[in-house]
């Protein structure tokens, strides 16, 4: 299946270099408005580089899209890709509002293509398996929950994520994947309450959903923490406690005596010693649903909510009430 | 060497077994009597040791004692206090120091006006890393304090605990006060909101043993608290005191009973932590003894009980209400 990436920064780079080595997959093109960064990514992915979406369409003919672009110009592009017939993988989260996550849905229902979402936490080995376990009753009925994820302000490396215009902030660019992960364990959460501190050095908020079923969540954010990404969540219930901490799994240690080169990935992901990334298999599943039209595990419905959710807990630090979902 | 007398009125909770041993470690302290309704409960030590017991705690506070130790039920403890000041002696009250506003207000007064002292026992301000982190945070090691994300996740009490008759509330009340304590005692703030989630979940009969409990402070500072009940059997302890705690400049994280060593023991049927640091317990009853013996302020008052217990009271409205409520 021919692909192509438009947007050539840290997750473009993941989806490229994915696609690069995937079976059954060609990665024909690379798209971004600065042509150093499509060039250095052509040049590593062995695609062709471009600094115009519409001219990587009509050269390359990709069968799907991936959208890797800072969050507000996911609508655009995806209609685009959409008008031309182009099946659209998009990084998450799906848009920055309701309205532009509804215009994406209908636009590639119109035109008869798939529209995916990006919510790779769903397809990380230690998240499934949690939900595996829990599903299996392993700790009886889920209680009290906690996941949270921190790192560095990416604003650091790619100043848009620091205005909440195109990002969205913590809450709606990272904390949405425990949001659509706790979503998919849980439930439907019946109300949000949010805490956040906001400035130009950290972004922190702490989110509680409480559910229909009359568990609770509280996630925390944190752009700005001061040390290395990390992830952790734990679900207690009523007869068992499942943990799961990035800071604890590492299965690799490599201690170099000289201190590294100064500048690593943009966005950090987590380096794990596995055969396929989390990125591999979700893109691996995206592009196996466009070829027998199957279910996605997380559809453009699941990202909507993820966000009207996220938007809702932004509502709730405006207002300081709790908001009823 | 002057010997500070002490008695102790019920070991209802279990704290006063550990609370005893920390004052018969003391060369400066008397024990001066045990009172309980319940002789069962306390046979083994005043056999042992000798010890008088009293079976009418009023018997105890009509002798000499300069001090009782207060482990009652939860809602015992007002009328256990202020009988107390009245008899002339200090108290140090477990936590929670009462389950209403007016009643620890009572209990406050009633030790001021007969000019004796009033701690709750916080016996976390004595772990040493909780210790550590306020003088990291006085000494501005992470600028100003943003936020605080704290558990006190444990296995449920059961016996009186769970009869709302005898505690006034389950988990939230239970376990909001040591945290909210610590938070209270970092920031030196005054919490002006409370928003919580309260609810069974973990197999108490009728009464709550799931709570996140979220506080707004009058800076700006913002807290949330997981005070649930949610410990299972299997799990290697008996719960946790942790803190993660975000300032301007960086992050400081407590892990208060990180201390420990993993046992893996077939008797045991599960993996365990055997925690090998200081004794808290111990060195607040020695903080306690001290105060009184040199006539100074006693570490931790009746109002620091009441600012964290309030917290928990405030819970239980915004839980019902499902909304934050301002704390006057």
């Amino acid at each position: 299946m021919k692909v192509a990436v438009v947007g050539c920064g840290g997750m473009g780079r993941v989806h490229a270099e994915s696609y690069a080595r995937m079976d059954g997959a060609e990665l024909v093109g690379v798209c971004d408005i600065d042509g150093t960064a499509a060039g250095e990514l052509a040049a590593i992915t062995g695609a062709r580089p471009y600094q115009s979406f519409e001219r990587l369409l009509e050269e390359t003919a990709p069968e799907a899209v991936s959208i890797a672009l800072p969050s507000h110009l996911h609508k655009e592009y995806a209609l685009k890709a959409a008008a031309a017939g182009k099946h659209v993988i998009c990084e998450k989260p799906i848009a920055l509002t309701l309205e532009d996550a509804d215009a994406m849905i209908e636009a590639c229902r119109a035109a008869g293509v798939s529209l995916f979402v990006g919510h790779v936490v769903r397809f990380f080995p230690e998240y499934e398996q949690l939900r595996r376990q829990l599903a299996d009753g392993r700790i009886g009925v889920p209680g009290v929950v906690h996941a949270k994820r921190g790192g560095g302000h990416p604003a650091e490396a790619k100043s848009w994520f620091g205005d909440a215009d195109k990002s969205g902030g913590v809450i709606v660019d990272m904390m949405i994947h425990d949001i659509d992960f706790v979503r998919w364990t849980l439930g439907e959460p019946k109300s949000v309450y949010a805490l956040n501190k906001r400035d130009d050095r950290m972004d922190y908020a702490l989110v509680t959903l409480e559910f229909r079923s009359g568990a609770a969540a509280n996630l925390e954010g944190f752009w700005g923490y001061p040390g290395p990404f990390h992830y952790a969540a734990e679900f207690a219930g009523s007869e068992g406690v499942i943990r799961l901490d990035s800071t604890k799994a590492g299965s690799l240690t490599v201690r170099k005596a000289e201190r590294a080169q100064a500048g690593g990935p943009v966005v950090e992901i987590p380096q794990s010693a596995s055969a396929l990334s989390p990125y591999d298999l979700e893109l691996a599943h995206f592009l196996a649903c466009l070829r027998d039209g199957s279910e996605p595990a997380v559809t453009a419905a699941d990202a909507r909510e993820a966000l009207r959710i996220s938007l809702a807990a932004l509502e709730s630090i405006r207002t300081g009430l709790t908001i009823t979902l | 060497m002057k010997k500070l007398k002490v008695g102790l009125i019920s070991f209802a909770h279990g704290h006063a077994f550990s609370y005893y041993a920390s004052l018969r470690s003391l060369p400066e302290v008397e024990i001066v009597g045990i009172a309980d309704e319940s002789a069962e409960r306390v046979r083994q030590l005043v056999e042992r040791d000798g010890v008088p017991y009293f079976g009418d705690y009023r018997q105890l506070l009509a002798g000499d004692a300069d001090a009782v130790v207060i482990c009652a039920e939860n809602v015992r403890h007002a009328e256990l206090t202020i009988a107390a000041a009245q008899a002339g002696k200090h108290v140090l009250c477990e936590k929670p120091l009462g389950i209403s506003v007016a009643e620890m207000e009572a209990m406050i007064a009633a030790c001021r006006e007969n000019g004796v002292q009033l701690m709750t026992a916080f016996p976390c301000r004595y772990l040493p890393a909780v210790a550590e982190a306020k003088a990291a945070i006085a000494r501005g090691e992470i600028g100003e304090i943003v936020a605080v994300k704290g558990t006190n996740r444990g296995s449920n009490p059961g016996g009186w605990f769970v009869d709302r008759e005898l505690s006034g509330g389950g988990a939230v009340l239970d376990h909001t006060v040591h945290v909210m304590d610590l938070i209270n005692w970092m920031l030196g703030a005054k919490v002006s909101e409370v928003y919580a989630y309260a609810a069974t979940r973990f197999g108490a009969a009728e009464i709550d043993d799931a709570g996140l409990v979220h506080v707004k402070f009058d800076t700006g500072a913002f807290a949330v608290i997981d005070t649930s009940w949610s410990r299972p059997r299997s799990f290697p302890t008996w719960g946790d005191v942790t803190m993660e705690i975000i300032g301007t400049d960086g992050v400081i994280s407590v892990d208060g009973f990180a201390q420990k060593n993993e046992v893996y023991s077939d008797g045991d049927g599960k993996g365990t932590w055997s925690y090998w640091g200081d004794d808290m317990d111990e060195l607040m009853i020695r903080d306690f003894v001290r105060a009184l013996l040199d006539g100074a302020a006693v570490p931790v008052t009746g109002e620091d009980g009441l600012r964290s217990a309030e917290v928990a009271l405030a819970a239980y409205e915004s839980s019902k209400l499902g909304q934050p409520v301002s704390l006057a």
